[in-house]
């Protein structure tokens, strides 16, 4: 591309595109994947999405993706001209994934660097394949097979009006300096620009995109184009703008028949690609005369091959409108307001305000009229980083989808409560673990058919995808209604595998039991197969849920199917936490994690020769830990009855933590520690507080793990 | 052509004026410099929380500005006795790459030029009987004094990252 033309934005533009349009086919192909066959609107919907991935990878000269994508446009062409019935739909929804699929391989090549070199060929000779067969099945019927939708270079485009009443149109002329070079790039970059506020565009000359010759003619002749838009001549000339090597442009009103009659008399062929489907009828076709038969190009246009190349009018839009924001400037935002926060407690806990005496009402008026507006700019910044789980969740059902299908499972997904919101930074997390709760549950949890019905089952398994908030906190669960988990089983396998010692049955509860599939180097499936089971998975999956500070419970009836349960915080950068100090340094625990503080005293220590120490706590025993002795701080309490016992809870482990004293309990803004610092066990992060001192924010599983081995 | 850009900005900008330049400061008796294009800046000694379990020249976390970077004693880093902190006391903050850390030093002595070819190797001799030579890459002689030339990147890393390397795999262990 040229030298000086952004090809950066563009093709973050065109992966952005094409990504969105991905999602949309994989969310409509899943959605009728149960049903006989596609209706038209879907199909409309998938050909558009294929065409407009077809033309702008072409632009961006990704050609194996050009292939697969208009080789699968011509199969919905072709279900939507001539509605053939016996359409093998499983069939069909496997081709239109798998090219979803192979799309999204490519762009993530792309993404990373790399060139999109996948080899197309396959899947386009399958999917040719498949459309003869469907044809054929047609043709044996004796009907009419209608003309190919060969693809041709578009030769012209003409996007047909949107026919609005207040529309003006323009006629826009472009003149480029003679020594510019590229033109054709530069007259597409100012139709590119004016797409975004035009209905309806003509240029001429029309081939500027695939014929670089064009660029000539731009130079000599100029780029003319009719606009039909809602803005004025002014805001025309703004978004074309102003580029380097452009000479003038002109600007000049036309009328509408003016801008329907377009650029015709120099055409032969147009192709008419039009905006909308709707307004296909209304709308006055510039060319006049009949097809002829096999005449593509024409009919082409009269199939209406829809491009959204222009912006669908304003007033049709009452859906939210979004901007995409670049993460990094959220997280800058983020920790702009948490700086905010901080020096908000600095001022208004200021030493030089304890004056007494001093006269303060109207300051504590301001102050707290301050607080309010970060409170809630604190409230703001939160929710801009929560998003729905429905993408996550949407990813799942195409999990579900394949894997059943393979295995040759029929299995019916339900989604409950998608739209639970979730911190984005979560969500990445989390996604992983999720597959392969659900790929474990299509794969071991859901029975066979055979099996199910010998069981007096519904043959027809069942999925459950819950999400909801409870308690600060989301649950995902995962459940089925498959065979459950064999309690017998999982302790013999464990303890074969030498992960529980030599430790009876009895002496794990059921929830322990089932915890053993969580254990490294554990499984249950003797067989490795494709999906799951390799016996590597469930512990990754829960460490992966313990990186972001969430845990998995497990539930099961035996014959009645089995319930993961993920629980996992709203959000990683703000909690709730207790300040506490040990000697000079200051500490922070999560609020959640903490049961109770209690004074202890000297009878309810239990000390062992070898220095380990427990507390007797309301007939229960708890292991115990000094902070001090653990970080090795000077200046602190060692009398027990001096200081603090907090007990904390774990994931059902119980730890007392020996401290000082309590501060407060305040919101802190969770920060990482600096890497350049090696991690140390016990600690997650750190923290700011009010008086610009630094706190350390403790990790309980760490602390308790810490002590275990020991 | 915005890497042709920063190379010139270099190349006028930094590159050329701060070129030779170091900053000097005192640590007991002797005078070391640091090359002035890793200076981010310089604050006065302030609150420094400890973090338990590191090194014992890492000295804790400050906060400056809201960024919380760690600070290392360059006393205790070039295994010299520590001693209290006065209002001489200064930490230099400097970048190394991605890593940002603040050296604690007792007294900062100002910023001197020297020419690239003045700067001296040390004698290869003094390696084995010094401790801290390693971290000094060249000396050199400013008006008759002779000032030692510290390697940040040396400063901060060296054996820690062999060290933090060796520890890592174990580490995982642990946890798993």
């Amino acid at each position: 591309m040229g030298e000086d033309f952004n090809t950066d934005s563009m093709l973050d533009m065109f992966l952005y595109e094409s990504e969105q349009l991905l999602e949309t086919l994989d969310s409509t192909v899943l959605e009728k994947k149960d049903e006989e066959c596609f209706d038209e609107e879907s199909i409309n919907e998938i050909f558009r999405v294929m065409h407009t991935i077809k033309g702008s990878s072409g632009i961006m000269m990704y050609e194996n993706i050009t292939k697969v994508s208009h080789k699968l446009e011509d199969v919905f062409y072709y279900l939507r001209e001539s509605h053939p019935e016996n359409v093998p739909h499983l069939e069909l929804v496997d081709h239109v994934l798998e090219v979803s699929d192979f799309i999204t391989g490519e762009l993530e090549k792309i993404k990373s660097g790399d060139t999109p070199d996948g080899d197309e060929s396959k899947l386009v000779e399958e999917i040719d394949k498949f459309l003869t067969k469907i044809k054929t099945g047609i043709s044996q019927k004796g009907e009419e097979l209608p003309p190919e939708n060969t693809y041709v270079e578009p030769n012209q485009f003409y996007i047909a009006p949107t026919g609005s009443e207040s529309s003006k149109y323009y006629k826009v002329s472009i003149y480029w300096r003679s020594d510019t070079q590229m033109c054709n790039i530069r007259a597409y970059t100012a139709v590119y620009a004016l797409k975004e506020i035009a209905e309806d565009i003509q240029y001429i000359p029309d081939d500027i995109i695939t014929n670089e010759a064009s660029g000539d003619v731009i130079l000599e002749d100029g780029f003319h184009m009719l606009v039909q838009c809602q803005c004025s001549k002014d805001e025309v000339k703004g978004a074309i703008g102003e580029t380097s090597g452009m000479e003038r442009v002109e600007i000049n009103d036309c009328t509408k028949q003016e801008f329907e009659m377009g650029f015709h008399e120099a055409e032969d062929h147009p192709i008419v690609i039009e905006l909308d489907d709707k307004d296909k009828e209304e709308e006055k076709k510039p060319e006049k005369k009949e097809p002829a038969p096999g005449d593509y190009v024409i009919k082409n246009k009269e199939a209406g091959k829809s491009k959204k190349l222009a912006k669908n009018q304003p007033k049709q839009q009452p859906k939210q409108t979004y901007i995409s924001v670049n993460v990094d400037k959220l997280d800058a935002l983020m920790d702009m307001i948490g700086e905010l926060v901080i020096s908000e407690a600095t001022v208004l806990q200021n030493p030089d305000l304890k004056v007494p005496g001093l006269e303060l009402s109207n300051f504590q008026k301001s102050a707290s009229q301050l607080s309010k507006i970060t409170t809630e700019l604190q409230d703001v910044i939160m929710s801009m980083r929560m998003m729905p789980l429905t993408n996550t969740f949407q990813k799942m059902n195409r999990i579900v989808f394949d894997v059943s299908r393979k295995l040759g499972k029929d299995i019916e997904l339900e989604v409950i409560g998608e739209n639970t919101e979730v911190d984005k930074n979560i969500i990445e997390h989390i996604s992983d673990p999720l597959m392969h709760l659900v790929r474990n549950s299509v794969d071991h949890g859901i029975e066979s058919k055979e099996e199910r019905l010998a069981a007096g089952k519904n043959p027809r398994g069942k999925i459950t995808l819950e999400a909801k908030n409870e308690g600060g906190k989301v649950y995902i669960i995962v459940r089925d209604d498959g065979k459950g988990l064999n309690k017998q089983k999982l302790y013999e396998k464990a303890r074969n595998n030498g992960l529980i010692g030599n430790r009876a049955m009895s002496e794990f509860t059921e929830k322990e039991i089932y915890q053993f599939i969580t254990f490294a180097g554990f499984s249950t499936k003797e067989q490795v197969t494709e999906y799951s089971g390799r016996g590597v998975g469930m512990d990754v999956v829960v460490k992966n849920i313990q990186a972001v500070g969430g845990n998995l419970e497990i539930d099961s009836v035996e014959g009645g199917g089995s319930e993961m349960t993920m629980k996992i915080p709203l959000t990683l950068a703000i909690i709730n936490g207790i300040v506490m100090q040990v000697g000079n340094s200051t500490f922070v625990i999560e609020t959640n994690d903490i049961k109770e503080f209690v004074r202890v005293t000297k009878d309810m220590l239990v000390k062992e020769p070898d220095g380990e120490e427990y507390i007797m706590l309301r007939e229960e025993c708890y292991p115990f830990i000094r902070l001090n002795r653990r970080y090795h701080l000077d200046d602190s309490i060692s009398e027990i009855e001096d200081g603090i016992v907090v007990v904390l809870e774990h994931e059902n482990k119980n730890v007392c933590v020996f401290i000082d004293q309590l501060i407060a309990e305040q919101e802190i803004v969770v920060k990482p520690i600096p890497s350049y610092i090696k991690k140390v066990q016990g600690l997650s992060g750190c923290t700011q507080l009010g008086d610009g001192s630094i706190a350390l924010i403790l990790d309980i599983a760490g602390l308790i793990a810490g002590e275990e081995k020991k | 052509m915005s890497d042709e850009l920063d190379l010139m900005d270099d190349l006028d900008g930094r590159g050329d004026t701060q070129k030779g330049m170091f900053m000097t400061f005192q640590i007991a008796d002797e005078c070391y410099g640091i090359a002035i294009t890793y200076v981010d800046e310089i604050v006065g000694i302030q609150s420094i929380t400890a973090v338990p379990e590191t090194e014992d020249y890492i000295r804790g976390l400050i906060n400056i500005r809201g960024k919380i970077i760690p600070v290392i004693d360059v006393r205790v880093r070039l295994r010299q006795e520590p001693r209290a902190y006065t209002d001489r006391t200064c930490i230099i903050v400097i970048g190394v790459k991605s890593t940002v850390v603040g050296l604690i030093v007792d007294e900062i002595a100002g910023v001197i030029t020297v020419d690239e070819k003045e700067i001296i190797l040390p004698p290869s001799l003094s390696q084995s009987t010094a401790g801290n030579s390693k971290y000094v890459f060249g000396l050199a002689r400013v008006d008759n004094e002779v000032k030692l030339l510290l390697d940040p990147e040396k400063l901060i890393r060296d054996e820690d990252v062999e060290a933090f390397d060796e520890s890592a795999p174990t580490g995982e262990v642990v946890e798993a």
